[in-house]
């Protein structure tokens, strides 16, 4: 694609022919984005339709009743023991064997979006209710999706607004709302978080739920980001919605979670989206169809132009291979290569892009595909590696090594590496084969996506 | 795809009973290399989230630090008074005990011009000494790395922790490795010749494409394939007799303590100690953060002062700012401006520098700054790293006389 497109042009959807060819190699792009992964055979189904009818079935974000009700069971299971670590392997495993990927996709988006940490917060139950919060909404409205977090128990506790009181209000929230949730750093004073603090004086936690203490709540009238009177906690967050700036953070940040790393020419990348988002009264679903199903997102400028995050590493590996796995392990090793689910770094959440990848992220995430592939509770299909590779047909190891390339890579593996991963292949054993894979995710290539 | 239900229930089961998140297991080091040594050492310690300077470094006489504190306040009778009416925070106990030893320099009322009060962005300010709005691709200690790269083989600054590579390490040419543990920091699967060369070459492989991202993550590779050799390498440093506290900083400043005395010849180690963001029941966690700072630095100390390594070593702690002077309803702090910055070790002119905190000139209710974080990195760079701090700082900035000659 010729990269003179303009800003409105990029976001044009994707048409076959004139933007590439609409393949299983680009069918596969789809799913590593909005998604963690697919398998051929989706990827033959997913070309059988067009790109924006994959999309659309993606954004339809559907779960059957039965597999909600088990993930419901489970979840209990999970937290029946007052730990929130069971959780967050509930959630590992959800995100391997959910149908609906790209709804636990953007559920992980708005986790470190709005993240809250179990480390501090403690009480499983209320990580699960903010959890089932942003899975409610995910691609829902964001005025809606804002309003609610801003009286999750869970949000509350971690940013001590639960004791935000009348005589000396807690600023913690109220700067976060701003700086992270909604408009960016630099897009208020000080006085704004000075004056935005007291209208949630008075928020408070009672017995797991938010409770209004009007007692402790300050009636004054107040004056920030231009509106000024007697403002609840509920106006309050209306008028930071407001602002128009809070379009353009958020398509920002989606761009770089879902499109690329790196936009070069942000501002003028996100004027089209975030005006549509406005114009649409902030709503999540149509935001991300246009991404999603957009000439940008398919050109070479988005393609393998993310650094994949710890979850996408080891998840996609699994989806790819119908692999099943430990999840407590698997959630203990994310935790350990920067990603714990529940378990944000902190509340401005993970930064993604570059700061995933370091020589110690480097080698845990290797070592973690080397245990993952070689791990007794590892299976493919239900059958080790090899086992399913066979089953499939794929016995030589250059046929191996193409489907591989296929299933897991947003870009080609260099001429030379090839020569060197064939002979590790070699002899076919079970053992030349684990070498050969993990020596395949242990390429640079294979941390893009 | 099938799923196995029961399978995950006794995983939960049973993982829940074993979960453990067990920090730095020391990695029996292998053969011993050669005792040539990196010149001098500078360690930083972060204290991420902003500490409460005011009850850290204490005006525990000042009427008006109990008038604005009056249920946080340190109580006068606790406190471990120093000099010039300022007092520690009785968890200091140990940094006292250095600076009665004359191993502790503390410079007070440490900040910049314009403060921001936001975590990410007044650490990015300190990181890179840059603001926003200018040009910022690396860190001060990543412009230092550059500087001085190529003397020895060893990598010249070390991140210890679980967290991402701090900004200040970041540099455009050179990679700064990121350890967690040394347990971890090796790759699996390479006791097998064969692979480990194949997975070098593949590493190393010609890349057609120019692509940033991509050259990013195999230098990237190459260096964390190198360097966890050389680490896997370095000698295994004498046990000690030290009694190293049982805590997160303790166990890091334990690995450094293990790097520097087996002869690894890098210069600058980095490690962090979160949770000084408390803006609600300050006191006990405050204390606890404190003591754990105080004591894992005295044990560092202690252990280097007895392998003969501490008059080539300095730790510098700092934090992203301090905390507003007037307390909340929550009995914590939020965001405010200057703080304190300690600098520990053989070298330094110990006892306290700079002006003390002055209550009766607030601004906006947060205390005004009167040295600049940079005059004290200018120190580090120009009196104890020997090289010109300009560049480096972005500025000239003077540099201070806390390093006896």
């Amino acid at each position: 694609m010729a990269t003179e497109l303009t800003a409105q042009e990029l976001w044009q959807p994707f048409e076959p022919g004139r933007d590439g060819g609409w393949d299983l190699r680009a069918a596969a792009h789809l799913f590593r984005r909005a998604g963690f992964g697919a398998d051929r055979q989706q990827l033959e189904a997913a070309v059988q339709k067009t790109p924006l009818q994959v999309v659309d079935d993606l954004l339809e974000g559907r779960e059957p009743a039965e597999y909600s009700t088990e993930m419901q069971t489970l979840a209990t299971a999970a937290i029946s023991g007052g730990n929130v670590e069971p959780l967050s392997a509930w959630w590992v495993y959800r995100i391997l064997s959910t149908p609906a990927q790209l709804l636990e996709k953007t559920v992980v988006f708005w986790h470190g979006h709005f993240a809250t940490g179990a480390d501090k917060v403690t009480e499983p139950q209320l990580m699960l209710t903010q959890n089932q919060l942003l899975r409610r909404l995910a691609f829902g409205d964001f005025h809606q999706l804002v309003q609610q977090i801003s009286k999750d128990p869970a949000m509350l506790l971690y940013l001590d607004s639960a004791s935000n009181r009348k005589a000396h209000p807690n600023e913690n929230f109220a700067r976060e709302l701003m700086e992270l949730f909604c408009l960016g750093e630099g897009q208020y004073t000080e006085l704004d978080i000075r004056e935005l603090a007291r209208c949630f004086t008075g928020w408070e936690v009672r017995r797991g739920e938010y409770r209004f203490n009007r007692f402790q709540h300050d009636t004054a009238s107040r004056s920030f980001l231009g509106a000024s009177g007697v403002l609840s906690g509920e106006d309050a967050v209306q008028v930071v919605l407001q602002q128009p700036q809070t379009a353009e953070f958020l398509v920002g940040k989606l761009l770089r979670y879902f499109v690329l790393d790196e936009p070069a020419g942000q501002a003028e990348l996100t004027a089209p989206l975030a005006q549509q988002f406005r114009d649409g009264g902030l709503q999540i679903r149509p935001l991300l169809r246009t991404m999603l199903s957009s000439r940008l997102f398919f050109s070479r400028r988005a393609v393998g132009r993310k650094l994949k995050s710890p979850v996408e590493l080891a998840l996609g590996l699994l989806r790819c291979l119908h692999g099943t796995t430990n999840t407590v392990e698997l959630a203990q090793s994310l935790q350990q290569l920067g990603q714990g689910l529940l378990f944000p770094p902190s509340v401005k959440g993970w930064d993604g892009g570059r700061t995933w990848i370091n020589s110690s992220t480097l080698l845990g995430r290797s070592n973690l595909m080397r245990r993952l592939i070689t791990s007794e509770n590892t299976r493919f299909g239900r059958l080790p590696l090899r086992d399913y590779l066979s089953a499939r047909g794929l016995q030589k190891p250059a046929d191996i090594l193409a489907e591989l390339e296929l299933l897991l890579f947003a870009v080609p593996l260099p001429a030379a590496a090839r020569d060197g991963l064939l002979s590790l292949m070699k002899s076919g054993s079970d053992t030349a084969v684990a070498e050969g894979l993990h020596a395949l995710c242990t390429l640079p290539e294979f941390q893009l996506c | 795809m099938r799923h196995d239900r029961r399978g995950f229930l006794q995983q939960v089961v049973t993982g829940s009973a074993v979960l453990s998140f067990g920090g730095v297991v020391p990695l029996p080091l292998l053969a011993s290399a050669a005792r040539t040594r990196a010149e001098r050492i500078l360690v930083v310690v972060e204290l991420q989230g902003g500490n409460d300077g005011l009850n850290t470094v204490i005006p525990a006489a000042d009427p008006l630090y109990r008038r604005q504190r009056p249920a946080i306040g340190v109580p006068q009778s606790e406190v471990l008074s120093i000099a010039d009416g300022m007092s520690f925070h009785p968890a200091l106990r140990g940094f006292a005990e250095l600076l009665e030893v004359g191993q502790l320099a503390v410079v007070q009322q440490v900040g910049y011009p314009q403060p921001n009060r936001s975590h990410f962005e007044s650490m990015d300010i300190w990181h890179t000494c840059q603001r926003k709005d200018q040009q910022r691709p690396d860190g001060w200690l990543g412009r230092w790395a550059e500087r001085v790269q190529g003397v020895g083989g060893d990598t010249r600054a070390l991140h210890l922790g679980p967290e991402k590579l701090p900004f200040a390490l970041m540099s455009r040419s050179v990679r700064v490795p990121s350890v967690r543990s040394l347990e971890e920091f090796r790759l699996r699967g390479a006791e097998d010749t064969q692979f480990r060369e194949a997975v070098q070459n593949l590493a190393a492989a010609t890349r057609a494409e120019q692509d940033d991202l991509l050259s990013f993550v195999a230098t990237s590779t190459t260096s964390a394939l190198t360097a966890s050799e050389r680490l896997a390498t370095a000698a295994k440093a004498a046990a000690t007799d030290v009694a190293w506290p049982q805590s997160g900083l303790a166990e890091r400043l334990r690995t450094v303590s293990q790097l520097i005395r087996s002869g690894l010849q890098t210069s600058v180690y980095y490690v962090t100690l979160g949770g000084f963001d408390t803006h609600a029941q300050q006191p006990d966690a405050h204390r606890g953060l404190l003591r754990q700072l105080s004591e894992a630095v005295r044990a560092l100390l202690s252990e280097l002062q007895s392998s003969g390594d501490l008059q080539r070593t300095t730790v510098m702690a700092f934090s992203e700012f301090g905390r507003r002077v007037g307390e909340n309803a929550s009995a914590g702090t939020d965001h405010g401006t200057a703080g304190p910055m300690f600098l520990a070790g053989g070298a330094v002119r110990a006892g306290l520098h700079g002006q003390r905190p002055d209550l009766a000139n607030l601004q906006d209710g947060d205390l005004q700054f009167s040295t600049d974080f940079r005059e004290v990195y200018a120190t580090v760079l120009e009196r104890w790293l020997k090289v010109d701090s300009s560049d480096i700082l972005v500025g000239r900035f003077q540099p201070l006389d806390l390093f006896s000659a």
